[in-house]
């Protein structure tokens, strides 16, 4: 497992969430980026390629993370978003790999005509688990 | 001549805790030095349950101090005090619990139970206050092996009583339900629900440890009981049997996936022992739980043999280390127990794995 936390910063204002890590790592993700990559299986499906793509979450807010055993966290969004469980290891990876992966949602974005504006779009009908949705 | 206590600090950096491996003053165990010409008076405070080798202690600090400063007078008090495990300021851990001891394993039928009532009374012969919480709801064996019947006192409207008996207190679903024979036929949810309501609404009284024998698997009330409490360590115990130490390893992996410390394995069932001949045989095979703990670098804690009378007196409600106190078998127990208090000590005032600090700013 890659490094453990030390400290979380939630920044309101500016909508970042600012990770240290006991290596002295430190990353600053925004909260449209975390609420975009959830792990949680609403975003990320139940299998490859059934991923939902979320769209208009560009004001999303933090509301609060909670511990998760002391191996993870729970973020609790405003939009009533709070089933992913993020691991140290999740977060590491999400912040090491920051530009590509944001730049990857924004091509997906793009393809699928959806916009960061919340309220812009309904959402596409993609994979999920049926069509009903899924909130295991 | 007299003595200062830099002196006695000094003197005691050079005597090793045959227990911990580690001399007294870096292990933080010497308080209370008191210098009285050429008296010298301290206290060793051992971080772990330790009633049995107290006055070893005692007289090994004594011997080693009147050695190294000639001529003084020494006396010296031992008493062991368990530490909390670490966790963030203002974070839930269960009320009146320091530590938590998860005992798993990956395959049933190994001796999880077993082991689990006989590591927590040998903690609490060593003069712990011991809990025993019996997590698997399908099929709770604590009952029968503390050799409780009846139904715990509820407090209020959201509290029970734990029952108790040989010095623990214990609860288990087995002590709710109305026969030796009805199945608890639920789901994941109402299982998981169940096991919070066990450990949470249970007014466990200032325990040094709560034991939680969970059941086979890598599922629902593992991945809970890792989820919402923090686990200070958990025990894997397994068989040597080829098919045991496959699931084993998977239990071993799924603690370390979430963040809970593997504080060792316990190999149960490693020889035979003929109730007839005496001869001892390797049934399941030998050198099983040596090769797993190799090859996960963590530390075999003890071996127990196949024995009659362990299931014999466990089955009767009275497990080895209370029926037959000084035997051979107790003694593995004890000193099972003894690695585990140790390292779990060692683990609790580890602040590395603790929740880290949020903060909220309006920037």
């Amino acid at each position: 497992m890659s490094g453990h936390p030390t400290e979380i910063k939630l920044h309101q204002q500016s909508r970042l969430l600012e990770i240290t890590f006991d290596d002295d790592v430190c990353y600053q993700l925004p909260y449209e980026f975390l609420r975009v990559y959830s792990p949680s299986a609403e975003v990320r499906g139940h299998g490859h390629g059934q991923g939902v793509l979320q769209l208009g979450k560009k004001n999303v807010g933090v509301l609060e993370v909670l511990p998760v055993g002391s191996y993870a966290m729970k973020i609790v969004f405003d939009d009533g978003h709070d089933s992913g469980l993020y691991t140290w290891e999740y977060l590491y990876n999400l912040g090491k790999h920051q530009a590509e992966l944001w730049q990857e949602y924004l091509d997906e974005l793009a393809a699928a005509g959806g916009s960061r504006e919340p309220g812009s779009a309904p959402e596409p009908k993609k994979g999920g688990c049926g069509s009903g949705g899924c909130s295991h | 001549m007299s003595f200062s206590e830099a002196d006695v600090q000094g003197a005691l950096k050079n005597l090793i805790d045959p227990n911990t491996k580690k001399d007294f003053v870096s292990g933080k165990s010497v308080k209370n030095i008191k210098i009285d010409g050429n008296g010298v008076s301290l206290d060793i405070v051992l971080g772990y349950p330790a009633k049995s080798v107290w006055g070893e202690t005692r007289a090994m600090v004594e011997a080693h101090l009147k050695a190294a400063l000639p001529g003084s007078s020494v006396s010296v008090n031992v008493t062991s005090k368990v530490v909390q495990h670490a966790v963030q300021h203002g974070a839930k851990l269960v009320d009146g619990v320091k530590n938590i001891i998860a005992v798993a394993s990956g395959k049933g039928g190994v001796g999880k139970s077993t082991t689990a009532v006989n590591i927590a009374l040998a903690l609490a012969a060593e003069g712990a206050r011991v809990g025993m919480l019996d997590a698997d709801i399908y099929g709770p064996s604590q009952p029968t092996m503390l050799g409780i019947s009846g139904q715990p006192d509820t407090v209020g409207d959201n509290f029970m009583e734990p029952m108790t008996n040989h010095g623990l207190q214990a609860m288990s679903i087995g002590f709710l339900i109305g026969s030796d024979d009805t199945p608890m036929i639920w789901r994941g949810p109402m299982v998981v629900q169940a096991l919070n309501q066990l450990l949470r609404q249970t007014r466990w009284d200032d325990l040094d440890y709560l034991v939680v024998d969970l059941p086979p698997g890598t599922g629902d009330i593992q991945l809970s009981l890792a989820q919402q409490v923090p686990v200070t360590g958990a025990v894997i115990v397994t068989t040597p049997q080829d098919i045991a130490l496959m699931d084993a390893r998977k239990g071993l992996k799924m603690f370390e996936k979430v963040g809970v410390k593997i504080v060792g394995i316990v190999e149960n069932m490693s020889t035979h022992i003929c109730s007839k001949c005496g001869h001892e045989e390797h049934i399941f095979g030998s050198g099983g739980g040596e090769k797993m703990c190799a090859d996960y670098n963590t530390e075999l804690l003890g071996s127990l043999p196949l024995d009659i009378r362990i299931r014999e007196q466990t089955d009767s409600g009275k497990p080895t280390v209370v029926a037959d106190p000084d035997g051979q078998v107790a003694k593995v127990y004890k000193q099972i127990a003894r690695r585990i208090a140790v390292k779990v000590a060692q683990m609790a005032q580890d602040r590395s794995a603790v929740f880290p600090k949020v903060v909220v700013q309006n920037t």
